[in-house]
């Protein structure tokens, strides 16, 4: 059992919850699918003495097609995620990083809100948010926010949330027709952490390109990508784009699956593949 | 802290009195003595809690039991009475050897139910993607595989009547 005595509140409102936090903000501990809070909590790595579940906020569960916009709310499950046929239309890249995330169990409950919000480097949905040009809503006592992924991401595990706030959406701009998304990410078994992730968007006439990257950094990496795809998508110009990967993953730091440099290697690496992914086959010189 | 929580569990109404603090794998074990619910790492690598929480396969060691009140959990003591009365994915445990040590099998058997539940006749590819949330630390995956691939042919097209859970 959990050593510390807990204070448990699982309101049914995300009023009544908001309104805990703004009371008491600065002691609550957020749950939602706790699928990283309570291995922490069983392992005593962190003792919150106020937990606020959001589990029966029946309102933060939903997905929602809004002009060219899909929003997807925090409690949404990741087996959700990658399932949801709105999602699967117009954010296949969110639904494809959903697929790959732990295990099916992990699947099963863990949100998308909460991945977000506890913003591990190596969690898939981050770079893939990032790619998609994607956004976080965050409500508090003093309304609601808005936040890019640069915004909202600070440093590892740390973001701009302030504590009387609550993630309640993750937005996605819909894919335009003709544009192609992929996803890929290295790690050393299946439902392990990525070591390094990368998420790629391209339009269908290749006119512009994003590539990012996770686990190379405290936070997701963007490379916009269109200027080394200008002359044509060939092994080249995905070189290229390995290069820029490489460079732009200066702050990756070492732990003990992979030292920094390997990981600036395969962001080289997985930048190019997930590249070569979404953009299909590629055109060989003669 | 004590709080109150009604649960379904293997078809029967609960109420349970337990601490904020107690997981639901906890509380399955020390509460309604359903052992057949095993506790591996606690920190949601190993699977060997695995129960169905309203339908879905999860692990029990990552749930606060006051945050299932009102849920339906369904945990392995549901599969069958005994060992006359065993659940055809049982069955092909036994007869495949999908066993060793046997602790990882409560959390084997319900994943390999959710999967065939879904997916009636999987690859081996999928078989192993289905199983991936459960490790066997006996290491022994390819008796598990052909148990389950035993079990999809056992229930294929003949679901037994008898085994509603």
């Amino acid at each position: 059992m959990i050593s510390n005595e807990i204070e448990f509140h699982a309101p049914a409102t995300l009023a009544e919850a908001l309104e805990l936090l703004r009371v008491d903000g600065e002691d609550v501990t957020v749950l939602s699918g706790g699928m990283s809070l309570l291995p922490m909590m069983n392992l005593g790595i962190i003792r919150p003495t106020k937990v606020l579940s959001l589990n029966r906020v029946a309102a933060l569960d939903h997905v929602t097609e809004r002009g060219d916009e899909i929003l997807i709310g925090a409690m949404v499950r990741h087996h959700r995620v990658a399932a949801d046929p709105l999602i699967q239309r117009h954010a296949p890249l969110l639904a494809a990083a959903a697929r790959v995330i732990g295990d099916t169990q992990v699947r099963n409950r863990g949100t998308i809100g909460g991945s977000v919000a506890h913003a591990d480097p190596s969690a898939d949905y981050l770079p893939a948010l990032a790619a998609a040009g994607g956004s976080v809503t965050l409500s508090g006592a003093r309304g609601e926010r808005t936040l890019t992924p640069d915004e909202f991401f600070v440093d590892l595990m740390f973001t701009t949330r302030e504590p009387d706030e609550i993630v309640t959406a993750v937005t996605v701009p819909k894919l335009p027709d003709g544009w192609r998304s992929a996803y890929q990410r290295l790690a050393r078994v299946e439902g392990s952490f990525a070591i390094v992730n990368a998420a790629a968007v391209v339009a269908g006439d290749r006119s512009a390109a994003t590539v990012a990257l996770g686990g190379v950094g405290p936070r997701p990496v963007v490379i916009d990508a269109t200027e080394q795809l200008r002359g044509g998508v060939d092994e080249e110009s995905l070189a290229r784009v390995g290069e820029a990967a490489y460079e732009a993953s200066q702050d990756a730091t070492g732990d003990v699956m992979s030292d920094a440099e390997y990981r600036r290697e395969m962001a080289s690496v997985f930048a190019r593949r997930a590249l070569r992914e979404a953009v299909g086959p590629v055109e060989t010189r003669s | 802290m004590k709080t109150t929580i009604n649960v379904r569990v293997n078809g029967e109404d609960q109420r349970v009195e337990v601490d904020t603090r107690m997981i639901v794998a906890d509380m399955l074990r020390e509460r309604l003595r359903l052992t057949g619910v095993h506790i591996g790492c606690a920190t949601g690598n190993c699977g060997a809690c695995t129960v169905m929480l309203d339908g879905r396969t999860v692990k029990s060691c990552c749930l606060l039991a006051a945050d299932v009140d009102g849920a339906e959990i369904t945990t392995i003591e549901a599969l069958s009475t005994g060992p006359d009365d065993l659940h055809p994915i049982q069955q092909a445990f036994v007869e495949n050897q999908g066993l060793q040590c046997g602790f990882c099998t409560p959390g084997m058997i319900l994943s390999a139910k959710a999967l065939l539940e879904s997916n009636p006749d999987p690859s081996e590819d999928e078989i192993r993607h289905g199983i991936a949330g459960n490790l066997c630390r006996c290491t022994g995956y390819h008796f598990i595989v052909k148990s389950i691939q035993d079990a999809a042919r056992r229930m294929h097209g003949s679901p037994r009547a008898d085994h509603p859970a």
